[in-house]
C-alpha cells in the first residue's frame, strides 16, 4: 500500500517489500528492481526539488534521502553498494551524470533532460521580460522572485543553455566578473 | 706352567662353530690358509701345531684341527685352564710384524710382535687382584649386549667389534663406562663366565681369584641379572668385609641398594665407589692370598708377561705348507687399515669403498648418519606398506573367485530344490526330504556368513559380456539398492533426494566385492529411470552436485511447492524450508536458487539493522524468500505533477 512520508511524498506500495532493498542475483528481476528504483529516485527528486544524489545519502542518516533509501517500518535500507550500481544505472539511461566528473559517488539528477531544462529557462526569461538582455548565472540561479529555476545547479544550467545555443536562442558571454547569457526569441530553427 | 704369551693375548674359541659366525657384526674375513701352527714366543706351541689360521679386519683366527681338540685338553678340568687349542687374537695388539720366507726344512713364517700389555703401567704390579679392576672393562666387551646411547638414546645393536661397540652407531658420541655400565645386559650363555661364590668370607679370596681369570669378560653373575660391574665389585669387597655393602646417599643419608647409581629417595648421584681397587688392595689377607696362592699365578699372565722385554712379546705362525706370501700381504693391510679403531669420518670413507653392507649400515655417524637413518627406515616402510597391500590385491582377486564359487554352489542349490520340488511338490511334508534343504540352509548361511550371500549376488563385469547389457544389469541392481523391495528399505526409500556420491557409497557397501568406479556409475544413471518406480532422475545443480531424486524433487515440482509454501506461509528462510522438507541445508539451499534464476522468487538479506556503515556489507546476512512481486508491479506511487 502506497504510503505519503512527512515531506508529503506518496511513497509506493513496493517500497514497504523488503526485498526491495535487496539487490537480486537473478538478472530479469534485477532489471524489474532497478527501474522501480529509477522511477522513485527520480520522482521523490522532482518532488523535493533534489538535483543530487550520494552515495553518502546511502551511508548516513539526516541527509534530503532518508524517506526513500531507507525504510525504518520494516527496517531495510539500500546498502551503499547498491545505490552505487543503481546510480551507474541512471548514468548508462542518460537520466544523470556523475558530478562532479571523473568519481562515481555523486551524480546530478536529470528529473527533467537538459533540453527540458532549457525551454523552461527560455520559457521563464520570455514571461519575464528578460529576453534579448544580459542574465547572470546567478540571476536565473537565485532570482528575487521565486521561479521554476530556482536552486538550479550551474553545471546543469550549463547544459541547459547549451542546448539552446544549438537552436540559436541563446549565446554565452564572457563578463568579467564570471558569466552571462542573453536569451533570443528565436523559434528554435 | 710358564707365561704363555698366547694365554695373555689370545681368547678361546670354539673350533666347532665356523670361523664365519664367530665375527662382528662389522668384521669381515680376509684371508684363510690351513696347515699352520703356532709358535707361542720362540718355542713351539704344542696344543697349536695343526690348525687353519683366519684374518679378519679385527682379529686373527687361529682354528686347531681335528674335530674336537679342545676335550683333548687333560688341563681344561683346571679351573683357569681357559686357553683352548682355537683361539682368536685381536689385531690391536699387533705392533709389527716380520717375514721370514723359510729354508730348506723350516717353514716359512710371520712373527707377530705385540704390544705391551697397558695394565701394567696403570696398576701396581705387585697385587694380581687388582686386575680385576681393569678388566671390568672388559665387561663392555661383551659382543652380545645391546646398549642404549646416553646422548641420543639410540639402541645399539649387539654383535659389533669392541671399538665399534664403545661409541654410539648413530651419533657417535663415545659408549661413557657409566651407561656400558647399566646398559649392557649379559648373555646368559658367556665364554668362561664364572660361577660367583657364596658370600663366606672364607672362600671370598678364592672367587676373588677365580673371577680373575685372564679373560674374564665375566664380572655379572651369570644369573642374568643386569649388574653394573663396580657394584658387583663393591658387592664381593663388602661381603668380603662383611659390613655396609648399601651406597649411603651423600644428601639425604638414605642407604641405597649397590647396585643403584641414583639416590632412591631424593635422586641425588651416588658417590662412586672406585675405592673398589684400592680397598682390595688395602686388605692385605686378600693380597697377600692372591699372591701367594699358586692358582693364581695363570690368573694374571698378562701380569708376568708384561715382565717380558719387548723383543720377547711375539708369537709365530709357521706355515707348513706354503701359502705364507698372499697371506702375509692379506695381514699387512688388514694391519694398515685399522678396522678396529673407530673414527668419526673414518667409516665414510670405507663405504665409498663400497665394504660390506653391514659397515656402511652400522659405522654411520653424526647428523648425516642420523638423516640416513631416517632414510633408510622410511624406505623399508614403504616397502613393508607396498608389500601389505600386495597382499591386499591378491585378496581381492580371490574374492572374486570365491564370488563365483559362491554363486555356482547357489546356483546348483536352487537347481537342486527346483527339480525336486517339481518331481515331488509334497516332498517337505513328509521327513524324507527334509535334509537336503536343511544342508542348503546351511551352505548358504555360510556364505551369508562370509559375505557371500547370493540373493543379491553383485553384478560383475565377468558375468555380462556385452556392456550394454551389463550397465542395463547394474542399473537394474542399483535401483534395488535405492528402493528396496518387499523386504528391505531401499536407500531412497524414506528420502526423495540423495548425491550421487552418497548412492556410490551405498551401492558398493551393498556389493562388498567388484566395487563399480564412479564413471560406471555415471554410465548407469541415465538407464536409471527405466528402472525405477516411481522414476529416480538425476539432476545435476548449479554448484555440479549431481544428485537422485524421486519426482517431487525435480527442478519444476519443487518450484512449484517452494513458491506454494512462500505464498501460503509467508517469506521463509532456507534453513526453515530444509527442515520442514527434511532436506539438507545445502541441497535445499542449492534447489532454491535454482527456483531464484528462473525469476520465481526474490530474496531479502537481512543484515544488521543497526549497521550505518558501509562495512556491514560484508557481515553475513540470512536470506530470506519472498516471491517475486515485482514482475507486473505497477507504480503505485506519486505520480509526476507537470
Amino acid at each position: 500500500m502506497a504510503r505519503l512520508t512527512p515531506t508529503g511524498y506518496l511513497l509506493p506500495s513496493i517500497h514497504s517489500v523488503p526485498p526491495f532493498f535487496t539487490e537480486q542475483p537473478n538478472p530479469t528481476t534485477q532489471a524489474t528492481l532497478t527501474e522501480q528504483w529509477t522511477r522513485l529516485i527520480l520522482s521523490y527528486a522532482r518532488h523535493r526539488r533534489l538535483f543530487f544524489i550520494r552515495i553518502e545519502d546511502a551511508e548516513t542518516t539526516g541527509g534530503d534521502w532518508d524517506e526513500v533509501l531507507r525504510n525504518e517500518q520494516i527496517n531495510r535500507r539500500v546498502m551503499p553498494a547498491h545505490l552505487s550500481s543503481l546510480l551507474a544505472t541512471l548514468v548508462a539511461k542518460n537520466l544523470a551524470v556523475y558530478e562532479p566528473p571523473k568519481q562515481t559517488r555523486s551524480v546530478l539528477l536529470f528529473w527533467r533532460s537538459p533540453e527540458e531544462w532549457g525551454e523552461t529557462l527560455h520559457e521563464w526569461a520570455t514571461s519575464t521580460g528578460q529576453l534579448n538582455t544580459i542574465l547572470t548565472f546567478y540571476e536565473i540561479e537565485d532570482p528575487p522572485v521565486p521561479s521554476p529555476l530556482s536552486g538550479i545547479p550551474t553545471a546543469l544550467l550549463r547544459k541547459a543553455i547549451a542546448s539552446l545555443s544549438k537552436t540559436g536562442r541563446a549565446q554565452i558571454i564572457g563578463a568579467a566578473d564570471g558569466e552571462g547569457v542573453r536569451l533570443f526569441a528565436g523559434t528554435g530553427k | 706352567m710358564p707365561p704363555t704369551i698366547l694365554n695373555a693375548y689370545a681368547k678361546p674359541v670354539d673350533n666347532t662353530i665356523p670361523v664365519q659366525a664367530l665375527l662382528y657384526d662389522d668384521e669381515t674375513l680376509h684371508a684363510s690358509q690351513d696347515s699352520v701352527g703356532l709358535y707361542d714366543g720362540p718355542s713351539k706351541s704344542a696344543p697349536h701345531q695343526s690348525g687353519t689360521i683366519h684374518v679378519t679386519s679385527h682379529r686373527i683366527f687361529f682354528i686347531a684341527d681335528g674335530g674336537t681338540p679342545s676335550n683333548t685338553l687333560t688341563s681344561r678340568t683346571a679351573e683357569d685352564e681357559s686357553v683352548g687349542a682355537s683361539l682368536a687374537l685381536d689385531l690391536a695388539h699387533v705392533t709389527q710384524t716380520e717375514y721370514y720366507a723359510g729354508f730348506l726344512k723350516s717353514s716359512a713364517k710371520i712373527t707377530l710382535h705385540l704390544t705391551p700389555p697397558v695394565r701394567k703401567a696403570v696398576q701396581p704390579p705387585s697385587s694380581a687382584t687388582t686386575t680385576t679392576s681393569s678388566t671390568s672393562v672388559k665387561d663392555f666387551d661383551d659382543p652380545f649386549s645391546t646398549w642404549e646411547c646416553e646422548i641420543c638414546g639410540n639402541k645399539n645393536p649387539p654383535g659389533l667389534s669392541p671399538a665399534a661397540r664403545s661409541v654410539c652407531a648413530l651419533c657417535g658420541v663415545p659408549r661413557s663406562a657409566v651407561s656400558l655400565a647399566a646398559g649392557s645386559t649379559p648373555a646368559p650363555s658367556r665364554p668362561l663366565s664364572v660361577l660367583r661364590h657364596p658370600p663366606d668370607p672364607t672362600s671370598t679370596s678364592a672367587s676373588w681369584h677365580s673371577r680373575s681369570l685372564p679373560s674374564s669378560a665375566a664380572h655379572t653373575p651369570p644369573t642374568g641379572s643386569p649388574a653394573p660391574s663396580r657394584g658387583s665389585i663393591e658387592e664381593v669387597r663388602g661381603v668380603g668385609q662383611g659390613s655396609s655393602k648399601q651406597v649411603e646417599c651423600p644428601a639425604c643419608t638414605f642407604l641405597n641398594h649397590p647396585y643403584l647409581r641414583e639416590c632412591e629417595i631424593c635422586g641425588t648421584a651416588l658417590p662412586s665407589s672406585k675405592s673398589g681397587s684400592s680397598s682390595s688392595a688395602s686388605k692385605p689377607g686378600l693380597t697377600l692370598s692372591s699372591k701367594s696362592a699358586p692358582t693364581s699365578r695363570p690368573t694374571s699372565p698378562v701380569g708376568d708377561v708384561a715382565d717380558l722385554a719387548d723383543g720377547e712379546r711375539y708369537i709365530k705362525l709357521s706355515f707348513r705348507k706354503g701359502g705364507d706370501k698372499p697371506f702375509y700381504a692379506v695381514l699387512k693391510r688388514t694391519l694398515k687399515t685399522k678396522a678396529w679403531e673407530v673414527r668419526i669420518g673414518y667409516y665414510g670413507r670405507r663405504t665409498n669403498t663400497g665394504e660390506s653392507s653391514a659397515t656402511t649400515a652400522t659405522a654411520r655417524s653424526g647428523i648425516s648418519g642420523i638423516l640416513q637413518n631416517v632414510e633408510s627406515s622410511a624406505m623399508s616402510t614403504s616397502t613393508d606398506m607396498s608389500h601389505a597391500f600386495q597382499d591386499l590385491e591378491a585378496l581381492m582377486v580371490k574374492a572374486q573367485e570365491m564370488v563365483k564359487l559362491a554363486a555356482e554352489l547357489n546356483e546348483r542349490l536352487s537347481a537342486a530344490q527346483q527339480q525336486r520340488m517339481s518331481v515331488n511338490p509334497y516332498a517337505n511334508a513328509n521327513g524324507a526330504g527334509v535334509v537336503e534343504p536343511e544342508e542348503a540352509t546351511f551352505i548358504r548361511s555360510s556364505l551369508a556368513q562370509l559375505g557371500l550371500q547370493m540373493k543379491n549376488a553383485p553384478v560383475t563385469q565377468d558375468m555380462v559380456k556385452d556392456e550394454r547389457r551389463w550397465v542395463e544389469q547394474l542399473a537394474k541392481e542399483l535401483a534395488g539398492v535405492l528402493q528396496g523391495d518387499s523386504v528391505h528399505e531401499g536407500m531412497m526409500r524414506q528420502r526423495g533426494i540423495m548425491g550421487v556420491d552418497e548412492a556410490w557409497g551405498g551401492w558398493n557397501r551393498a556389493r562388498g566385492v567388484a566395487l563399480i568406479p564412479p564413471t560406471t556409475l555415471l554410465q548407469t544413471l541415465p538407464l536409471l529411470p527405466a528402472h525405477t518406480s516411481p522414476p529416480i532422475n538425476t539432476r545435476k545443480l548449479t554448484s555440479g552436485l549431481t544428485v537422485l531424486h524421486m519426482p517431487p524433487y525435480a527442478h519444476t515440482a519443487f518450484s512449484v511447492r517452494f513458491v506454494g509454501r512462500i505464498e501460503s506461509g509467508g517469506p521463509c528462510t532456507t534453513v526453515t524450508f530444509a527442515q520442514e522438507e527434511g532436506l539438507s541445508v545445502g541441497l535445499a539451499d542449492e534447489m532454491i536458487r535454482d527456483v531464484e534464476r528462473d525469476g520465481g522468487i526474490c530474496r531479502d538479506e537481512v543484515r544488521g539493522s543497526g549497521g550505518m556503515t558501509a562495512k556491514s556489507n560484508a557481515g553475513a546476512a540470512e536470506i530470506r524468500w519472498w516471491v517475486n512481486m515485482f514482475t507486473g508491479y505497477v507504480w503505485d506511487g506519486q505520480l509526476d505533477e507537470h
